[in-house]
Protein backbone atom coordinates (compact mmCIF):
# COMPACT_ATOMS: atom_id res chain seq x y z
CA UNK A 1 0.00 0.00 0.00
CA UNK A 2 1.22 3.45 -0.81
CA UNK A 3 1.50 6.01 1.51
CA UNK A 4 -1.31 7.97 -0.67
CA UNK A 5 -3.45 4.97 -0.05
CA UNK A 6 -2.52 4.91 3.19
CA UNK A 7 -3.62 8.34 4.05
CA UNK A 8 -7.06 8.12 1.46
CA UNK A 9 -8.05 5.76 3.88
CA UNK A 10 -8.08 7.90 6.82
CA UNK A 11 -8.92 11.27 5.20
CA UNK A 12 -12.93 10.84 5.87
CA UNK A 13 -12.28 10.08 9.67
CA UNK A 14 -9.42 13.36 9.48
CA UNK A 15 -12.36 15.66 8.19
CA UNK A 16 -14.57 14.10 10.95
CA UNK A 17 -11.86 15.15 13.76
CA UNK A 18 -11.66 11.06 15.37
CA UNK A 19 -8.19 10.74 14.41
CA UNK A 20 -5.53 9.92 17.08
CA UNK A 21 -2.98 12.79 17.26
CA UNK A 22 -0.50 10.34 15.63
CA UNK A 23 -2.57 9.77 12.87
CA UNK A 24 -3.38 13.31 12.44
CA UNK A 25 -0.10 14.57 12.65
CA UNK A 26 0.63 11.71 9.99
CA UNK A 27 -2.36 12.86 7.84
CA UNK A 28 -1.13 16.92 7.74
CA UNK A 29 1.91 16.12 7.39
CA UNK A 30 1.14 14.08 4.65
CA UNK A 31 -0.82 16.67 2.79
CA UNK A 32 1.61 19.64 3.61
CA UNK A 33 4.11 17.42 0.97
CA UNK A 34 1.25 16.23 -1.68
CA UNK A 35 -0.86 18.03 -3.66
CA UNK A 36 -2.69 15.44 -5.00
CA UNK A 37 -4.14 14.43 -1.67
CA UNK A 38 -4.61 17.96 -0.18
CA UNK A 39 -6.96 18.32 -3.26
CA UNK A 40 -8.65 15.42 -2.56
CA UNK A 41 -8.85 16.49 1.19
CA UNK A 42 -10.15 19.32 -0.13
CA UNK A 43 -13.08 17.87 -2.04
CA UNK A 44 -13.97 15.67 0.71
CA UNK A 45 -14.89 18.49 2.69
CA UNK A 46 -16.70 20.38 -0.17
CA UNK A 47 -18.78 17.39 -0.81
CA UNK A 48 -19.33 17.23 3.32
CA UNK A 49 -20.55 21.04 2.89
CA UNK A 50 -22.68 20.70 -0.87
CA UNK A 51 -24.40 17.54 1.02
CA UNK A 52 -24.84 19.61 4.06
CA UNK A 53 -26.64 22.39 2.27
CA UNK A 54 -29.25 20.15 -0.10
CA UNK A 55 -32.73 21.89 0.74
CA UNK A 56 -35.42 19.32 1.12
CA UNK A 57 -38.08 20.25 -1.36
CA UNK A 58 -41.72 19.63 -1.54
CA UNK A 59 -44.03 17.40 -3.17
CA UNK A 60 -46.29 18.68 -5.09
CA UNK A 61 -50.50 19.24 -3.76
CA UNK A 62 -50.98 16.93 -6.77
CA UNK A 63 -49.41 14.05 -4.94
CA UNK A 64 -50.63 14.41 -1.78
CA UNK A 65 -54.38 13.98 -2.97
CA UNK A 66 -53.08 11.13 -4.93
CA UNK A 67 -51.25 9.48 -1.60
CA UNK A 68 -54.63 10.39 0.38
CA UNK A 69 -56.34 8.70 -2.20
CA UNK A 70 -53.93 5.37 -2.30
CA UNK A 71 -56.67 2.60 -1.37
CA UNK A 72 -56.62 0.63 1.47
CA UNK A 73 -56.86 -2.43 1.71
CA UNK A 74 -60.09 -4.57 2.28
CA UNK A 75 -60.09 -6.27 5.56
CA UNK A 76 -60.82 -9.79 5.22
CA UNK A 77 -61.65 -12.02 7.57
CA UNK A 78 -58.82 -14.33 8.35
CA UNK A 79 -58.49 -16.76 11.70
CA UNK A 80 -55.62 -15.28 13.61
CA UNK A 81 -54.42 -17.02 15.85
CA UNK A 82 -52.27 -13.86 17.28
CA UNK A 83 -54.89 -12.91 19.54
CA UNK A 84 -54.38 -15.96 21.83
CA UNK A 85 -50.45 -14.80 22.00
CA UNK A 86 -51.27 -11.66 24.16
CA UNK A 87 -49.24 -11.30 26.99
CA UNK A 88 -52.33 -9.77 28.97
CA UNK A 89 -54.27 -13.42 28.35
CA UNK A 90 -51.20 -15.30 30.35
CA UNK A 91 -52.92 -15.48 33.58
CA UNK A 92 -56.16 -16.91 32.04
CA UNK A 93 -54.41 -19.39 30.64
CA UNK A 94 -53.04 -20.30 33.94
CA UNK A 95 -56.21 -20.23 35.08
CA UNK A 96 -57.59 -22.88 32.60
CA UNK A 97 -54.26 -24.83 32.56
CA UNK A 98 -55.01 -25.42 36.46
CA UNK A 99 -58.32 -25.92 36.34
CA UNK A 100 -57.83 -28.80 33.27
CA UNK A 101 -55.41 -30.25 35.13
CA UNK A 102 -57.36 -30.73 37.98
CA UNK A 103 -60.50 -32.18 36.26
CA UNK A 104 -58.23 -34.49 34.36
CA UNK A 105 -56.57 -35.73 37.39
CA UNK A 106 -59.99 -36.00 39.40
CA UNK A 107 -61.31 -38.03 36.07
CA UNK A 108 -58.37 -40.36 36.82
CA UNK A 109 -58.47 -41.16 40.08
CA UNK A 110 -59.21 -44.46 40.99
CA UNK A 111 -61.45 -43.27 44.12
CA UNK A 112 -63.51 -41.06 41.88
CA UNK A 113 -66.44 -42.45 43.82
CA UNK A 114 -65.32 -41.50 47.17
CA UNK A 115 -64.16 -37.91 45.65
CA UNK A 116 -68.01 -37.73 44.07
CA UNK A 117 -69.59 -38.74 47.95
CA UNK A 118 -67.65 -36.19 49.91
CA UNK A 119 -68.64 -33.55 47.29
CA UNK A 120 -72.72 -34.43 47.27
CA UNK A 121 -71.83 -34.37 51.13
CA UNK A 122 -70.24 -31.27 51.44
CA UNK A 123 -73.58 -29.71 48.98
CA UNK A 124 -75.79 -31.22 51.34
CA UNK A 125 -73.88 -29.77 54.07
CA UNK A 126 -73.67 -26.30 52.59
CA UNK A 127 -77.56 -26.24 51.74
CA UNK A 128 -78.32 -27.29 54.95
CA UNK A 129 -75.77 -24.75 56.46
CA UNK A 130 -77.70 -21.88 54.24
CA UNK A 131 -81.29 -23.30 55.35
CA UNK A 132 -80.69 -22.63 59.06
CA UNK A 133 -79.03 -19.38 57.88
CA UNK A 134 -82.03 -18.50 56.41
CA UNK A 135 -84.61 -19.62 59.43
CA UNK A 136 -82.47 -17.63 61.36
CA UNK A 137 -82.64 -14.87 59.38
CA UNK A 138 -86.21 -15.35 59.49
CA UNK A 139 -86.57 -15.45 63.12
CA UNK A 140 -84.76 -12.88 63.35
CA UNK A 141 -87.14 -10.49 61.49
CA UNK A 142 -89.85 -12.17 62.89
CA UNK A 143 -88.70 -10.55 66.60
CA UNK A 144 -87.71 -7.37 64.60
CA UNK A 145 -90.87 -6.87 63.53
CA UNK A 146 -92.35 -7.87 67.08
CA UNK A 147 -90.41 -5.07 68.62
CA UNK A 148 -91.34 -2.39 66.15
CA UNK A 149 -94.72 -3.18 66.99
CA UNK A 150 -94.51 -3.44 70.33
CA UNK A 151 -92.83 0.42 69.93
CA UNK A 152 -95.65 1.29 67.78
CA UNK A 153 -98.11 0.13 70.51
CA UNK A 154 -96.09 2.29 73.45
CA UNK A 155 -95.78 5.38 71.23
CA UNK A 156 -99.57 4.70 70.89
CA UNK A 157 -99.86 4.72 74.51
CA UNK A 158 -98.20 7.80 75.23
CA UNK A 159 -99.53 10.50 73.04
CA UNK A 160 -102.93 10.08 75.09
CA UNK A 161 -101.17 11.06 77.81
CA UNK A 162 -99.78 14.38 76.19
CA UNK A 163 -103.18 14.91 74.77
CA UNK A 164 -104.32 14.73 78.19
CA UNK A 165 -101.21 16.92 79.60
CA UNK A 166 -102.73 20.21 77.31
CA UNK A 167 -106.15 19.83 77.82
CA UNK A 168 -105.48 20.40 81.85
CA UNK A 169 -103.46 23.83 80.71
CA UNK B 1 -52.68 11.43 8.88
CA UNK B 2 -49.58 9.08 7.89
CA UNK B 3 -49.94 11.54 4.70
CA UNK B 4 -49.53 14.58 6.54
CA UNK B 5 -46.70 13.02 8.82
CA UNK B 6 -44.31 11.25 6.23
CA UNK B 7 -45.08 12.51 2.46
CA UNK B 8 -42.14 15.01 2.33
CA UNK B 9 -39.90 12.60 4.04
CA UNK B 10 -40.51 9.40 1.65
CA UNK B 11 -40.88 12.08 -1.67
CA UNK B 12 -37.38 13.71 -0.66
CA UNK B 13 -35.89 9.91 0.21
CA UNK B 14 -37.06 8.95 -3.42
CA UNK B 15 -36.22 12.16 -5.30
CA UNK B 16 -32.85 11.90 -3.83
CA UNK B 17 -32.58 8.03 -4.36
CA UNK B 18 -34.04 8.16 -8.16
CA UNK B 19 -32.97 11.49 -9.14
CA UNK B 20 -35.97 12.89 -11.05
CA UNK B 21 -39.42 14.45 -9.96
CA UNK B 22 -42.01 12.36 -11.94
CA UNK B 23 -40.01 9.00 -10.87
CA UNK B 24 -40.03 9.91 -7.44
CA UNK B 25 -43.76 10.84 -7.33
CA UNK B 26 -44.69 7.48 -8.93
CA UNK B 27 -42.38 5.73 -6.03
CA UNK B 28 -43.56 7.55 -3.28
CA UNK B 29 -47.27 6.88 -4.47
CA UNK B 30 -45.93 2.93 -4.88
CA UNK B 31 -44.22 3.27 -0.94
CA UNK B 32 -47.62 4.56 0.31
CA UNK B 33 -49.06 1.15 -1.71
CA UNK B 34 -46.95 -1.23 -0.08
CA UNK B 35 -47.57 1.06 2.94
CA UNK B 36 -51.26 0.47 3.38
CA UNK B 37 -50.56 -3.19 2.51
CA UNK B 38 -48.08 -4.10 5.31
CA UNK B 39 -49.44 -1.99 8.07
CA UNK B 40 -51.27 -5.51 9.27
CA UNK B 41 -48.32 -6.96 9.97
CA UNK B 42 -46.67 -3.58 11.56
CA UNK B 43 -45.32 -4.90 15.46
CA UNK B 44 -46.17 -2.51 17.35
CA UNK B 45 -43.31 -2.84 19.87
CA UNK B 46 -41.37 -1.23 16.79
CA UNK B 47 -40.26 2.28 15.95
CA UNK B 48 -42.73 2.94 13.24
CA UNK B 49 -40.86 5.66 11.11
CA UNK B 50 -37.69 3.29 11.41
CA UNK B 51 -40.09 0.63 10.11
CA UNK B 52 -41.70 2.87 7.38
CA UNK B 53 -38.17 4.33 5.94
CA UNK B 54 -36.94 0.68 5.87
CA UNK B 55 -40.19 -0.39 3.94
CA UNK B 56 -39.43 2.75 1.56
CA UNK B 57 -35.49 1.61 1.53
CA UNK B 58 -36.65 -1.98 0.28
CA UNK B 59 -39.11 -0.37 -2.36
CA UNK B 60 -36.74 1.91 -3.94
CA UNK B 61 -33.30 -0.47 -3.92
CA UNK B 62 -36.27 -3.26 -5.61
CA UNK B 63 -36.89 -0.76 -8.02
CA UNK B 64 -33.41 0.39 -8.75
CA UNK B 65 -32.74 -3.22 -9.53
CA UNK B 66 -35.39 -3.94 -11.64
CA UNK B 67 -35.12 -0.90 -13.56
CA UNK B 68 -31.42 -0.14 -13.37
CA UNK B 69 -30.59 -1.37 -17.14
CA UNK B 70 -32.95 1.61 -18.39
CA UNK B 71 -31.40 3.98 -16.44
CA UNK B 72 -28.49 6.18 -17.30
CA UNK B 73 -28.93 9.32 -16.07
CA UNK B 74 -30.33 11.20 -12.51
CA UNK B 75 -32.93 14.02 -13.89
CA UNK B 76 -31.30 17.74 -13.59
CA UNK B 77 -31.22 19.61 -10.21
CA UNK B 78 -34.51 20.94 -8.85
CA UNK B 79 -34.76 24.36 -9.39
CA UNK B 80 -35.31 25.06 -5.63
CA UNK B 81 -31.64 23.91 -5.51
CA UNK B 82 -30.26 26.99 -7.41
CA UNK B 83 -32.00 29.00 -5.41
CA UNK B 84 -30.29 28.00 -2.33
CA UNK B 85 -26.60 29.48 -4.44
CA UNK B 86 -24.88 32.41 -2.21
CA UNK B 87 -26.46 35.88 -2.79
CA UNK B 88 -23.94 37.42 -1.00
CA UNK B 89 -20.81 35.74 -3.29
CA UNK B 90 -22.27 35.28 -6.54
CA UNK B 91 -18.67 33.77 -7.61
CA UNK B 92 -18.87 31.78 -4.69
CA UNK B 93 -22.27 30.61 -4.83
CA UNK B 94 -21.97 29.42 -8.52
CA UNK B 95 -18.63 26.85 -7.51
CA UNK B 96 -20.95 25.58 -4.71
CA UNK B 97 -23.99 25.17 -7.17
CA UNK B 98 -21.70 23.40 -9.67
CA UNK B 99 -20.39 21.43 -6.77
CA UNK B 100 -23.81 20.26 -5.57
CA UNK B 101 -24.61 19.37 -9.39
CA UNK B 102 -21.67 17.02 -9.91
CA UNK B 103 -22.66 15.60 -6.61
CA UNK B 104 -25.92 14.88 -7.61
CA UNK B 105 -25.03 13.39 -10.78
CA UNK B 106 -22.42 11.68 -9.28
CA UNK B 107 -24.22 9.94 -6.21
CA UNK B 108 -25.77 7.54 -9.59
CA UNK B 109 -22.23 6.20 -9.79
CA UNK B 110 -22.52 4.61 -5.97
CA UNK B 111 -24.08 1.12 -6.05
CA UNK B 112 -27.60 1.27 -4.86
CA UNK B 113 -27.02 0.43 -0.73
CA UNK B 114 -23.92 2.92 -0.59
CA UNK B 115 -26.00 5.76 -1.82
CA UNK B 116 -29.56 5.08 0.28
CA UNK B 117 -26.66 5.28 3.16
CA UNK B 118 -25.11 8.24 2.20
CA UNK B 119 -28.24 10.22 1.48
CA UNK B 120 -29.62 9.40 4.88
CA UNK B 121 -26.70 10.42 6.43
CA UNK B 122 -25.24 13.24 4.70
CA UNK B 123 -28.15 14.96 3.08
CA UNK B 124 -30.86 13.60 5.54
CA UNK B 125 -28.66 14.39 8.58
CA UNK B 126 -29.58 11.21 10.39
CA UNK B 127 -27.21 9.63 13.18
CA UNK B 128 -24.85 6.59 12.02
CA UNK B 129 -27.35 4.22 14.79
CA UNK B 130 -30.59 5.64 12.87
CA UNK B 131 -28.90 4.68 9.66
CA UNK B 132 -27.93 1.52 10.59
CA UNK B 133 -31.75 0.93 12.28
CA UNK B 134 -33.32 1.57 8.62
CA UNK B 135 -30.51 -0.47 6.86
CA UNK B 136 -30.55 -3.06 8.83
CA UNK B 137 -26.84 -3.67 9.40
CA UNK B 138 -24.79 -3.10 12.06
CA UNK B 139 -23.29 0.61 12.76
CA UNK B 140 -18.97 -0.12 11.92
CA UNK B 141 -20.90 -1.31 8.47
CA UNK B 142 -22.63 1.59 8.07
CA UNK B 143 -19.55 3.91 8.81
CA UNK B 144 -17.11 2.66 6.65
CA UNK B 145 -19.57 2.50 3.68
CA UNK B 146 -20.72 5.95 4.36
CA UNK B 147 -16.64 6.95 4.15
CA UNK B 148 -16.15 5.07 1.31
CA UNK B 149 -18.73 6.50 -0.43
CA UNK B 150 -17.72 10.88 0.35
CA UNK B 151 -14.19 9.36 -1.15
CA UNK B 152 -15.65 8.43 -4.39
CA UNK B 153 -17.98 11.09 -4.61
CA UNK B 154 -14.75 13.54 -3.64
CA UNK B 155 -12.31 11.80 -6.18
CA UNK B 156 -15.31 11.99 -8.93
CA UNK B 157 -15.48 16.22 -7.50
CA UNK B 158 -11.45 15.93 -7.91
CA UNK B 159 -11.89 14.58 -11.51
CA UNK B 160 -14.38 17.51 -12.41
CA UNK B 161 -12.08 20.01 -11.16
CA UNK B 162 -8.66 18.69 -13.18
CA UNK B 163 -10.84 18.46 -16.26
CA UNK B 164 -12.58 21.45 -16.25
CA UNK B 165 -8.85 23.31 -15.12
CA UNK B 166 -7.29 21.81 -17.96
CA UNK B 167 -10.34 22.89 -20.52
CA UNK B 168 -9.10 26.60 -19.54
Amino acid sequence: MSPCERIEGLLASYADGELSPEEKALVEEHLASCPDCASLAACLKSVDAAFASFPEIEPAPALINRLRAVPHPRRRFRLSFDILLRPSLQPVFAVLTILAVGFSLYMASPDKKRIDQAINRQIHLGYSAFEKLTSRAGALTDSLGAAADNLFVSLGNLNPLGKAGSSDR
Amino acid sequence: MLVDLYAKKIFNMAYQFAGSVPEAEDLTQDIFLKLHHALPKYDFGKNFTAWFLTLAKNALIDEYRRTKWEKKQRGEFDESVHAAADADDPERGLAEEETRRVLWAGLNALPPDMRMAMILKEIQGKKYEEVAEILGLPVGTVKSRINRGRLQLARILKDRKVSAHVAL
